[in-house]
């Protein structure tokens, strides 16, 4: 299977030369393939959403390096960052991140602005995807109407809007009830049977049995990896 | 943002309206006005003049009409009040009266509409000053202030023999107004100053002529001062202003670098985020300075640009019962958008690039 994304001793330090210094990540190693389910798996801070985080450009590793398709974007500019993202990445913060001055179709389609895609079609692409989520009620609803479920499958309908390969889900159950986390389980099912590669970071136990291969990271460190047979 | 922006751009429109509305009447004021101004001249300033010269003007070339004037400052209780003491003849031609007849007898005077409101002022009713209250003036007429309310809405309208006792000025005149042939002014101008002044043998003081040009040019060089000096200020005001407009666009507001963050994560360049950022400032600036143009209209007509006319005109209370004089030109609303847009680009378009170019994780912690 063709490599999707590739770390080379990753290192991330937060607040350098301070008294406060933090090691958030050690020298990580780790391949994804195409079409996997990745679970990133620790307790809190272990350095989870910092290895995401990096691995989706969102952030810069301190040493090491990023390849993204057998391409090293470590030393990306701004610009060519951007341009990746918005072709393969699609990122679902654990926080969920909607902009709360717009409605939930908005929130959905506002990635495909800068592709100059009119407000018609974003219109229909962002219903559409709400719909499939089943949000249909909810469209010209503004997060601060909605449940927390409700949100995050705002958050993952703008992850999916501009159809990328790579799915990126930081900690998705730690802000919804239990009836929702199933939505999402069957939605991430529904994303991997269509070839995507999924990427979960997580520390809840309903992760245990989900996906092909599972980073177990401890105090920043990767511990080991489990494959699933 | 957009309040933030008209409470900036307010005071400034309301203030440009106010100084342009006041140079509109001096120069109304002037255009009416006589031809050539006389008096002393007392080491460069003004001094009262004689009557004997206004036989001397009268039989200059060119020469239709001279009249002596007194005009002076008093106060009126506490109301800084313009005294005018000319001859019944005299009186501008236009003169609206509201009530009552032009003064004919001693002691008589006609006062403006703003004075006789304020100390509820009616024909018949008597009065003294404490200048000189060994005079008594009785109000028998109240005209209308007209184009020219600065000058002429407080102002005490007297014979020019009353004016001459008030202010202890017998035989003479604050200043002599000659009117001229068309075409004539200039040269009528020049040559009194030059035959009064060339002529060493002369005893007679110096003269100082004023043209209506030059009048002009004064009160005008005046007005530009005093719309400088306050844009100076507002300059200063503009400078601090600029911090406020970027805290309230979101410099080191969270929800703020939020948004941008998210942007940047969801695949937007910095270029599309300032450009997105720049489009909002417009709509803002579009947005506000109309409506900051709007209040100072409504600022005018309702509080009589309280507060800041008081920098225009000299000792005007903070309400004053005669309307300011205002003019919106097309430059002051171009200027307004302009003060908007820089006020809202600079201010929101740093502190937007400056988050922009971080990485979006950092942005949204």
């Amino acid at each position: 299977m063709k490599t999707v994304i590739r770390t080379e001793n990753l290192f991330k330090y937060y607040y350098i030369g301070r008294p406060e210094e933090v090691h958030a990540l050690n020298d990580i190693n780790v391949e994804i393939s195409e079409n996997q389910s990745i679970v990133i798996h620790g307790p809190s801070g272990c350095g989870k959403t910092t290895l995401l985080s990096l691995i989706s450009t969102i952030d810069r590793p301190t040493e090491g390096r990023v390849y993204l398709y057998d391409q090293d974007v470590s030393g990306f500019s701004d610009v060519e960052l951007s341009r990746i993202r918005r072709k393969t990445m699609g990122f679902i913060f654990q926080n969920f991140n909607l902009l709360l001055r717009l409605s939930a179709w908005e929130n959905v389609a506002f990635p495909l602005v800068p592709m100059g895609i009119s407000e018609k079609e974003r219109y229909k692409r962002g219903c559409d995807l709400l719909t499939r989520l089943g949000l249909e009620k909810r469209i010209h609803h503004t997060p601060e109407e909605m449940s927390g479920g409700e949100q995050q499958r705002v958050a993952i309908a703008r992850a999916l809007v501009n159809d990328p390969d790579i799915i990126i889900a930081d900690e998705p159950t730690s802000n919804i009830d239990a009836e929702s986390v199933q939505k999402l389980l069957n939605i991430l099912g529904a994303l991997d049977k269509e070839g995507k590669t999924i990427i979960v970071s997580s520390h809840d136990p309903i992760f245990n049995d989900y996906g092909d291969v599972t980073f177990h990271l401890v105090n920043g460190h990767l511990a080991h990896v489990s494959k699933k047979e | 943002m957009v309040l933030c922006l008209v409470a900036i751009l307010l005071p400034f429109i309301t203030a440009i309206a106010i100084s342009e509305g006041v140079k509109f009447q001096a120069s109304i004021s002037v255009e009416q006005g006589a031809d050539i101004y006389v008096t002393l001249d007392n080491y460069g300033s003004n001094a009262p003049i004689p009557l004997e010269f206004i036989e001397r003007f009268r039989r200059l070339e060119g020469v239709v009409r001279v009249v002596p004037r007194i005009v002076g400052r008093t106060y009126f209780a506490n109301r800084l009040s313009a005294i005018v003491g000319v001859l019944p003849e005299n009186l501008p031609p236009g003169l609206n009266f509201i009530e009552g007849r032009v003064f004919g007898k001693r002691g008589e005077v006609i006062i403006g509409k703003a004075l006789s409101e304020e100390f509820d002022l009616r024909r018949g009713m008597m009065f003294s000053l404490s200048q000189n209250p060994y005079i008594t003036f009785r109000v028998v007429g109240i005209f209308e202030p007209g184009t020219t309310t600065v000058w002429s809405s407080d102002m005490i309208l007297m014979s020019f023999k009353d004016a001459s006792d008030f202010f202890l000025m017998e035989g003479k005149a604050t200043d002599i107004l000659i009117y001229t042939r068309p075409g004539y002014a200039t040269k009528l101008a020049e040559k009194i100053q030059v035959d009064w002044a060339v002529n060493e043998n002369s005893i007679d003081p110096p003269l100082r002529v004023q043209d209506k040009n030059l009048v002009k040019r004064y009160f005008l060089r005046g007005y530009n001062y005093k719309a400088g000096v306050f844009t100076a200020l507002y300059t200063v005001a503009f400078a601090l202003a600029i911090p406020s407009i970027l805290v309230t666009s979101g410099f080191g507001l969270t929800e703020r670098r939020r948004e941008i963050g998210v942007l940047k994560a969801t695949g937007w360049q910095t270029q599309e985020v300032l450009e997105m950022v720049a489009l909002e400032n417009l709509v803002i600036s579009l947005t506000g300075a109309p409506l900051a143009i709007l209040l100072s209209i409504v600022w005018l007509k309702v509080f009589n640009g309280a507060f800041i006319a008081q920098f225009f005109i000299a000792e005007l209370g903070l309400f004053t019962r005669f309307p300011v004089p205002a003019r919106f030109l097309p430059l002051s609303a171009l200027l307004s958008f302009f003060f908007a847009v820089v006020l809202t680009m600079v201010g929101s378009l740093y502190s937007t690039w400056k988050t922009a170019i971080i990485p979006p994780a950092e942005a949204m912690r």
